[in-house]
């Protein structure tokens, strides 16, 4: 050990300065070229930096803007005096400081209680692609969470935590078991899927006080043969898209009239339908699938629109395969084969080209070019989560954040800028750590329970007006949401 | 002076074997009691249980919520559950006192449903019509077992099929195709082994005598070849020919479980007194290795069958001991086994910890059924 030598730099050093180069990659905060070289007290951190930053001399914001900065590709979290010390440096040395939008720690807001596990979650505001589709904009302070949950049910929430609507149980014509994914396809109309092998789609309509509403079902969709785990919404086109447990991918449309009609051989008749007659007694329209895509080899675990074009559509499998279909033939276009099986699957606009995150079952996310000419297939690894990654979306306000949801009863941060070369045991290539963890407030403090048993989280979201919304085997929906963004760091 | 360790055939490490289970990723927790069979079903996506409670469960096999489940044994541990290989339905086998049931759980579409359904139920037919064997004195000769409908409040819950044997089932094993399926009834003396036709509601016994108290059945994995295990010996049939094949001769006092290598040339063994046995069928009667990790006895052994050169073992100690076994193509030359990875998590209840084990299908995921009253995923 060199003592001696991190003891003579620190002590040199201390109550002294260094000399930071400020560098960016967002045009609109860039600092004028001669503003960029300066001396900071060592003894500083990113609140004392970024205060630095926001100042009259410098960029002179007119509300300040929290920034974060990163050293050689990592986030700077002690004072710049530790991070000499760390790394062996001296204080004569230049540090390249490049400062970014800062991520806003997701502090704890609410939890929101339900009867049973839940599984999915989704939300409806100004800023959701539900709520831009429509046109009309939402109202802010009227922003929805919707939750599905294993008991079979829909609720539809405000953000005081207050339940709206609850959709219909199996007799009304809602689903037979649990329910695996919702979303807003509009502020007026939602798409659920789940264990009972279908996909319903309902009308949303409030009361004028808008404290409580309808969730009426308009529409049945039958054509898969296993557990409908995820679907994805397209609100311009109508659209609904579904990966099963049954290894398929089916597209549909909510017009009724445009839907072909319902395979005789899948709705609930026969010997076994006697206990679940109850549930079509009911006259809610049934229909089938525009096509179902056969492609994979396993359960598929997440079908998407391709943002960017909605004739395109992504997924991912436990058969280890991420694929990329052009919905208008029904054909696959490419197959990426990646070491583990999929869980979970979403699309970042990312840093020069769009990416997708795929979350596995090995702990740890896989991002991946999707397109055709990319050379390398995995672009970088993100590492941290202690068990199966089940959920993911992108942050709504970067392009190169994400939350991810796992089993080992955490949502965890990403933020793709901050990376560093893996070991051998990790394969090498890029890895990224977690920026934030968010715990289960239900469990906070506790030891993480093996196998995530009583916390696991199944479902996450993220959306610039209402937070990080999650939902687990807690049986809450679990709000968290960036607050006292330019206070100092506590650690 | 040379270490007689450097002339050992180096082995490769663990972390060079990769992939194989190391974290326990899902509980399963709602059986009052022991857990003590449980198996994964074709598809991979659902996980049956059965325990001391009387129930039947079956459980999503990624997050751990139980779907389905059934009170099958009135006062009696349900001693083995097992699904019915195939994908073109799905059937549940579960024993409990000395009835075996042949169940539809509701996790598969009505199409599915319907045929699994006539499946059990084409054989009513053949057994009403099938004239009743006659002893050598002429009288009927009292059937092996009864198949019967189990009652309105079973059947309503998908329990189909009863079929009544004369003492307690203890195992139960699938021929590949899903047409036969052979339990063992250790304590039936000439009938503690009995082979069951589906299609046609057929109980037969085909030994007349057996060298020994069976333990545990199993069907070879290609060739149609029977395997008995009594408590010393495993003894391979051919099926057609109706003769004994192979005697194996382990070495152990009590065998516990056996398993056959899907390639079809090695068995590994396990045994009460905390042996774990490698026998390569090509080579000679006795093991090829014996190897003793455990301080209680094993009660279940199972190779992977989806493609990893794995295998493993649950034990009374709590533990699970997983197990790279690599089979290579020449005849002449052993396979490659290492110790790869000790799981640990079951509690050890009234000296009893591991029942049963079963691997993922397709992926090298390993379940376990404990005295604890727990399953457990590894991953
Ligand atoms: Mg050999």
């Amino acid at each position: 050990m060199d003592i001696t030598m991190t003891d003579s730099g620190s002590s040199s050093s201390r109550q002294g300065q260094v000399q930071v180069h400020f560098i960016t990659n967002s045009p609109d905060v860039e600092l004028p070229e001669g503003k960029r070289q300066l001396l900071v007290p060592t003894n500083v951190r990113r609140y004392g930096l970024s205060q630095i930053l926001n100042s009259e001399s410098m960029l002179d914001t007119p509300a300040p803007i929290p920034f974060d900065f990163l050293i050689n590709g990592t986030f700077l979290r002690t004072t710049l005096e530790e991070y000499l010390t760390a790394n062996g440096l001296s204080s004569e040395t230049t540090l390249n400081l490049q400062y970014v939008r800062s991520l806003i720690p997701p502090l704890y807001e609410a939890s929101f209680e339900h009867d049973d596990w839940v599984s999915c979650v989704d939300i409806l505001s100004r800023s959701s692609v539900a709520g831009i589709w429509d046109g009309s904009e939402v109202v802010p302070g009227q922003e929805r969470i919707l939750s599905g949950s294993y008991d079979g049910l829909l609720r539809v929430w405000n953000k005081s935590g207050q339940s709206i609507a609850t959709s219909a149980s199996s007799s009304a014509g809602g689903h037979t078991s649990s329910i695996k994914s919702a979303r807003f396809i509009s502020p007026t109309q939602i798409a659920s899927s789940g264990l009972d092998r279908t996909i319903r789609v309902w009308k949303y309509t409030e009361a004028e006080d808008h404290f409580s509403a309808e969730l009426k079902p308009i529409l049945e969709l039958y054509g898969h043969k296993g557990s409908i785990d995820s679907i994805d919404v397209h609100g311009p086109s109508n659209r609904i898209l579904s990966a099963s447990a049954d290894g398929t991918i089916g597209l549909w449309t909510t017009l009724k009239k445009s839907a072909p009609s319902a395979p005789a051989e899948l709705l609930t008749s026969g010997p076994s339908a006697k206990r679940r007659k109850i549930a079509t007694s009911t006259s809610t329209p049934q229909r089938g699938p525009l096509s179902t895509i056969k492609s994979h080899t396993s359960p598929v675990a997440a079908a998407i629109f391709n943002p960017l074009d909605a004739t395109i559509a992504y997924s991912a499998s436990q058969d280890h395969t991420a694929r990329t279909f052009d919905l208008t033939t029904s054909s696959l276009v490419d197959t990426r084969t990646t070491s583990h099986p999929l869980l979970a699957l979403t699309a970042l606009p990312g840093i020069s080209s769009q990416l997708l995150a795929a979350g596995t079952s090995a702990r740890h996310i896989t991002l991946l070019d999707p397109r055709i000419s990319a050379q390398s297939t995995q672009v970088m690894t993100l590492r941290g989560h202690t068990n199966k990654i089940v959920s993911i979306a992108p942050d709504p306000e970067s392009n190169y954040g994400l939350v991810s949801g796992s089993h080992d009863g955490t949502c965890r941060v990403w933020d793709l800028r901050s990376s560093r070369y893996g070991t051998k045991d990790e394969g090498g290539g890029l890895v990224g750590e977690a920026v934030y963890v968010v715990e289960r407030e239900s469990a906070k403090g506790g030891k993480r329970p093996v196998g995530g048993e009583g916390i696991k989280v199944f479902g996450v979201q993220w959306n610039k007006d209402v937070g990080i919304v999650s939902g687990g085997e807690d049986k809450m929906v679990q709000v968290n949401r960036g607050r006292g963004v330019t206070r100092p760091d506590t650690t | 002076n040379i270490d007689p360790a450097s002339l050992l055939p180096k082995l490769p490490r663990p972390e060079e074997l990769k992939p194989f289970p190391t974290v326990c990723s899902t509980l399963f927790r709602g059986h009052e009691g022991r857990a003590r069979s449980l198996a994964i079903d074709p598809s991979g996506i659902w996980l049956a249980s059965g325990g001391d409670d009387g129930t039947v469960r079956v459980w999503e096999l990624l997050t751990g919520r139980q779907i389905w489940s059934a009170k099958i044994g009135d006062g009696e541990a349900v001693n083995i559950v097992r699904w019915r290989p195939g994908k073109d339905a799905v059937i549940l086998s579960a024993a409990a006192g000395e009835d075996i049931y042949l169940l539809v759980p509701p996790v598969t579409d009505p199409e599915t449903d319907a045929s699994s359904r006539e499946l059990l139920d084409a054989g009513f037919g053949y057994a009403t019509n099938a004239t009743q064997a006659l002893t050598a004195n002429g009288a009927r000769k009292d059937p092996a077992a009864k198949w019967t409908r189990p009652g309105s409040r079973l059947e309503d819950e998908g329990v189909l099929i009863k079929i009544t044997v004369r003492t307690t089932v203890k195992v139960i094993s699938w021929h590949r195709r899903g047409d036969f399926f052979s339990t063992v009834s250790p304590t039936a003396q000439k009938s503690a082994v009995a082979i069951h036709t589906l299609s046609k509601h057929l109980t037969q016994i085909p030994f007349r005598r057996l060298p020994g108290i069976p333990q545990t059945v199993q069907f070879h994995p290609s060739r149609p070849l029977f395997f008995v295990a009594t408590q010393r010996t495993i003894r391979s049939y051919d099926l057609q020919k109706q003769e004994l094949v192979k005697i194996i001769q382990p070495g152990a006092r009590w065998i516990s479980s056996f398993d056959i290598h899907p390639g079809g040339d090695n068995l590994i063994v396990g045994s009460y007194d905390r042996r774990l046995l490698w026998h390569d069928l090509d080579l000679s009667t006795r093991p090829y290795k014996t190897m003793r990790f455990h301080s209680k006895a094993i009660r279940a052994v199972k190779y992977h069958k989806g493609g990893f050169p794995l295998f493993a073992d649950a034990s009374d100690d709590g533990s699970l001991q997983i197990f790279h076994g690599k089979v290579v193509s020449d005849m002449m030359e052993n396979a490659t086994i290492v110790p790869v990875k000790v799981l640990k998590g079951h509690k050890v209840k009234s000296a009893l910890g591991v029942m049963d084990v079963d691997w993922h299908p397709r992926e090298p995921w390993l379940v376990s059924a404990g005295a604890d009253g727990t399953c457990r995923l590894w991953m």
